[in-house]
């Protein structure tokens, strides 16, 4: 398996970055880490003729409890002592990434837009190709439900819940300028696996910041996976709460590795604010969300496992979260 | 007994002897096939079928041939003779003739000046298919078809080979049995994944000579289909096998894209290597079957084995590779290590269009011994007898035959369910464990060497090798046994100072190269420590014999009166009377020059006198018990395997860190089949054929583990050595499976056992086991 060519830009400020957005619209990646486009493309999935790497943007360096540039490398992040105080959810969540040698190359940006997985799109091209290309690159099928028009590849990254659940916010510079939105409402939960965020073309993560509030929430994150490590979520479960007493004020839910986009279930957890959370209140909630996901047959474990095994995670996140017990 | 009894104190063998090649390994000098360079070599790409079963109706090259770069394409025509490991069963040919029997057949090669360029040339090749239907269901290949994969298939069927003993009568026996368990297994295919890939380089040279060098567990045989398909004679091959990184049985056959590398370099006159991706080998795949299988075992009221009664229907994929000795392993390699009287046995190998299985690391005896192991442990319970002393009952003895007169000289057999029993704490912990925690045993028996070996014409040694001396003191010792990562070379040489009184840095072996390392058959059946150490061993004898005769001619002692020591040789009781290793050796090259010493093996007649007789028989067998734990989430199905006590009879352990190592990896190869490993197919196409997605256990996933290397040293074993290559993996997979029974009450009769089986397998528990240990 080899790389074809492609010609590689490296800005080193933001702006230079959004100018070359502007000149390749439509004919380029952004690289951040390498870690999953660069295997991608040796697959031939979805190439671009121009990579711009955003290794030397200033904007995106640099990291602290308040705010990490986009560009963090997960290995560095799992060095940061006072930021893994500050979100234990992140902390459980950046050490299950992958591998130490894949954290020290991937970042933080590379883990929240990291592209869906299948089993049907992540194969080699002879592979694909004699199977028939799938809506994903080059054809026009989904080879997981024949009968949809859509893609149901698997949002796979571990950092996106985890963020979610501590109200972080996404701070995107695009052609048009910088706007804000928090990092739940950067999926789109209409969309599929191949539209799967409501960045616009050539929109750029350039940090993530955490409201003050994000350091009074007790946290967790748990992982379901085959292997201990190497493998890509088969379901990550984070959950947070702020208590007063027994009682939560503030709580959330998120969940990614079950669909093609990571979602936060606040309509599903609003009842267990204000009232003391009890087992039977978080059975209840884990029961409704293991409802409420919807698993494909597109990663190793079989859906209807992982559908239950949604329910037992968020459970056991959420008796985490009230125990305030670490991992 | 001592195990040490019956041989002179040892110097070297019997302790840990760390790798003669480590050091070159670990920093990364050792020089494999894909680190050597020819001049002026081109790339070797395959083109492969995306049909699972189709006829070839066109070929079209004239396109790709133009383009620039491209130095030759080659289709199936130009080299159709059939081939394959086992002689009786030639059904591969180096790519496609006619027709494709799988996703990834070969159907075309092409020689380029590099990989972008050979790519183009394969994406320009145009091949008219002609769709057939396709099998892939073992039970529908077991039945009349409509488009038979091979013409060679049982009266219309895809059964490639069938097999059907009867030994004792079953049926008399089962009607007398006081207990019957029958336990159905599925298992799921698994690959060898060795670390490193596939990989050849061919060059043909003016002289009129092909030089091969691949990474090949089997050298010999590859020497023989190259000559055979590319009808060129043997002498004008020269093989060569650089290091190699593991094999498992991946590399035992020799393989058509090794042969398709050959025919690109008479093709081409330039060197050419083809080295594969991943992808390339799981498709080339040749690992263990996908396997149905049906045993019932009969026991009396105490427990005694009266009849084992097996079906296995084996699923084989597109070729036969060792497929036949599979069909028989899987019934045969049930013979031991416990004694049973009467044995029935039906076994099916079908072809599907899938990538072909073949022989993996324990061949044939690891999935129906963990049904048998599985069925075992519920007579155990049925019987409500320790499954220790139900297995103890029921050992084989030494010096016995088997109902299918399997000649059975060594075993230590119970004393390796002492040593497990004890160290384990079992009679402490088993059924006495928390609901969710477990331990189980599980025990194993396999081959110490093939008997027979593949080519037996003409009728030569298994193994010989050559020692060879010049007046500098090295010995350079000559064989084509093919280390392959298992500590082989170390062993030899080992053997050879041992024998000759040197220190182990005088010995070199050399690089097996057809052109001067005499035949050993290759790493396989577990034979080249038994084979290759009994032909190393008369070897040494051989020099050391040159080398006392000069040194009685320099004491004036005759030989009876000398003794060999470590660089010396000297009078008995009269150690200060002697001469040097150098001395005697250049009086010994007065006459000669440089000394020669040879030695051979070849197992000794055995076997009854019927159809299939020879298949499984062996010089030794290896022996097994192992203690496995279990602590299992009840609610997510994971679970982890903290501590294995692994006992094992290798006879005598002649390097004692290889065996440990061996057995180490065999733990967590065969946790990788219990706990995740699977090639995963939807129809013909595999859907994980890439190290991501097929689940080898990572390192947190090992358990500690105890080796209790309590064998005996075996009566014809070199030293009293028998193998450590295959039989330790067999015995962990049941020793899990019947540590998750005892820690949630679940049978679990079918691998790989992932966490969503555990879920349903707690589930669906029947009611009697529902509250398994106060669950």
């Amino acid at each position: 398996m080899h790389l074809d060519p492609f010609e590689l830009h490296r800005p080193s400020t933001v702006e230079e970055t959004m100018a070359l957005a502007r000149r390749y619209s439509g004919s380029f990646d952004y690289l951040a880490g390498g870690t999953d486009l660069l295997p991608n493309y040796k697959m031939h999935l979805n190439l671009r003729p121009h990579l711009i790497a955003l290794e030397d943007v200033q904007e995106l360096r640099g990291h602290s409890v308040d705010r990490v540039g986009a560009m963090t490398r997960l290995g560095d992040l799992e060095r940061d002592a006072a930021f893994l105080r500050a979100y234990p959810a992140i902390a459980e969540a950046l050490r299950e990434v992958a591998t130490p040698l894949v954290r020290a190359t991937g970042t933080v940006g590379g883990n929240l837009f990291l592209e869906t997985r299948c089993f049907f799109f992540n194969q080699s091209y002879f592979w694909r190709q004699s199977l028939g290309f799938c809506l994903k690159a080059e054809g026009d099928r989904c080879h997981v439900v024949p009968q949809k028009e859509k893609c149901y590849a698997t949002f796979s990254g571990d950092l996106a819940p985890a963020l979610m659940v501590l109200d972080a916010e996404a701070e995107i510079h695009g052609p048009d300028g910088a706007r804000r939105v928090p990092v739940t409402d950067l999926y789109d939960a209409r969309g599929d696996g191949i539209q799967r965020t409501h960045l616009a073309p050539g929109e750029l993560l350039v940090a993530v910041h955490f409201p003050t509030a994000a350091r009074a929430r007790r946290s967790a994150y748990l992982k379901l996976r085959v292997r201990p490590s190497f493998d890509f979520p088969e379901l990550g479960v984070a959950a947070s709460a702020i208590f007063d007493g027994e009682t939560p004020t503030e709580l959330a839910v998120a969940a990614g590795g079950l669909e093609t986009y990571p979602r936060r279930f606040d309509d599903l957890t609003q009842s267990l604010v204000g009232s003391p959370l009890t087992d039977e209140r978080i059975l209840d909630v884990a029961t409704r969300i293991r409802g409420a996901v919807r698993p494909v047959h597109n990663t190793f474990l079989a859906p209807d496992y992982r559908k239950k095994m949604a329910g037992v995670f968020v459970r056991r996140a959420l008796t985490r979260v009230r125990e305030g017990t670490a991992a | 007994m001592d195990p040490v009894s019956t041989e002179p104190k040892l110097r070297l063998l019997g302790g840990r002897i760390p790798y003669i090649e480590g050091p070159l390994k670990v920093s990364g000098r050792a020089e494999y096939t894909d680190d050597i360079k020819r001049p002026g070599m081109l790339v070797g790409r395959l083109l492969r079928s995306p049909h699972a079963h189709a006829r070839i109706v066109s070929i079209d090259v004239t396109e790709a041939r133009q383009i620039p770069g491209v130095h030759a394409i080659l289709t199936g025509e130009k080299y159709p003779t059939q081939f394959g490991v086992l002689p009786i069963t030639h059904d591969e040919t180096a790519i496609a003739v006619e027709k494709v029997r799988y996703i990834g057949d070969i159907v075309a090669a092409v020689a380029a000046r590099d990989e972008p360029t050979a790519e183009r040339a394969l994406a320009a090749v145009r091949i008219v298919y002609e769709p057939l239907p396709e099998y892939t269901d073992p039970h529908v290949s077991a039945e009349k078809v409509a488009s038979p994969i091979h013409s060679r298939g049982l009266n219309g069927t895809n059964i490639q080979k069938e097999v059907i003993q009867h030994f004792g009568d079953v049926d008399a026996a089962v009607a007398s049995a006081a207990h019957v368990v029958r336990v159905r297994g599925r298992f799921a295919g698994v690959t060898h994944a060795f670390t490193e890939p596939l990989v050849t380089i061919a060059e043909s040279t003016p002289d009129g000579r092909l030089t091969v060098w691949s990474a090949t567990q089997v050298p010999h045989y590859l020497h023989r289909a190259l000559s055979e398909v590319l009808g060129i004679p043997m002498h004008r091959i020269r093989v060569i096998k650089p290091e190699v990184g593991g094999g498992f049985g991946g590399k035992s056959d020799p393989l058509p894209h090794e042969i398709a590398c050959a025919a690109l370099a008479l093709e081409t006159g330039r060197p050419v290597k083809m080295l594969f991706d991943r992808e390339d080998v799981f498709l080339t795949n040749h690992g263990r079957h996908p396997t149905e299988n049906d045993v019932r075992i009969a026991t009396d009221a105490d427990g005694r084995i009266l009849a084992y009664d097996i079906e296995a229907l084996i699923d084989g994929g597109a070729w036969s590779s060792f497929g036949t000795v599979t069909t028989y392993y899987n019934g045969v390699l049930s013979m031991g290590p416990y004694r049973v009287p009467n044995f029935r046995y039906r076994g099916r190998r079908v072809y599907t269009n899938k990538p072909p299985s073949g022989a993996m690391r324990a061949h044939g005896g690891t999935n129906i011994r963990y049904s048998i192991e599985t069925a075992i442990d519920e007579l155990a319970e049925r019987l409500n007898m320790d499954p220790f002393d139900l297995r103890e009952r029921n050992a084989l003895p030494p010096n016995s035959t088997t109902v299918n007169q399997f000649r059975i000289t060594s075993t230590s057999f119970v004393k390796c369910l002492h040593a497990a029993r004890e160290r384990s704490g079992w009679d402490g912990k088993h059924r006495r464990l928390p609901y969710g925690r477990g331990i189980g045993l599980g025990c194993g028996f396999y081959i110490s060497g093939s008997n027979s070996p593949i080519h037996f014409t003409p009728k030569m040694p298994q193994c010989t090798v050559h020692l060879k001396v010049d007046m500098d003191g090295g010995i350079a010792v000559h064989s084509m046994q093919a280390d392959i990562g298992q500590g082989s070379n170390t062993l030899m040489a080992a053997i050879v100072a041992e024998v000759v009184g040197v220190e182990l840095d005088r010995v070199h072996v050399v690089r097996v190269d057809s052109d001067v390392s005499p035949i050993d058959i290759g790493s396989y059946s577990s034979r080249v420590t038994f084979m290759m150490g009994n032909a190393t061993r008369k070897a040494g004898e051989a020099m050391r014999e040159q080398l006392l005769h000069a040194a009685a001619l320099l004491t004036g002692y005759p030989t009876e009166r000398l003794e060999v020591g470590l660089e010396r040789i000297s009078v008995k009781h009269r150690p200060e009377v002697g001469v040097s290793y150098l001395e005697a050796l250049h009086k010994a090259m007065e006459r000669t020059g440089a000394l020669l010493a040879t030695g051979s093996y070849t197992s000794p007649p055995m076997g009854g006198d019927f159809k299939g007789a020879r298949a499984g028989t062996a010089p030794a067998y290896s022996f097994g018990a192992y203690v496995a734990e279990v602590d299992v989430d009840v609610e997510t199905g994971e679970y982890r395997v903290p501590k294995v006590w692994a006992a094992f009879d290798c006879g005598r352990a002649l390097n004692r860190l290889a065996v440990e190592g061996q057995i180490e990896g065999s733990i967590h190869m065969g946790l990788g089949q219990v706990m995740g490993e699977s090639m995963n197919y939807r129809g013909s196409r595999l859907l994980n054929p890439a190290l991501l997605e097929y689940k080898i256990p990572m390192p947190q996933q090992m358990p500690e583990v105890e080796c209790l290397l309590v064998g005996d040293a075996d009566p014809e074993g070199p030293f009293g050595a028998k193998e450590a290559g295959e039989g330790p993996l067999i015995a962990i997979l049941p020793a899990v499976g019947n540590a998750l029974y005892d820690a949630l009450g679940v049978r679990f009769t079918d691998l790989p056992i992932t966490p969503d089986r555990v879920v349903r397998g707690i589930e669906q528990r029947t009611a009697a086991h529902r509250s398994w240990k106060g669950a």
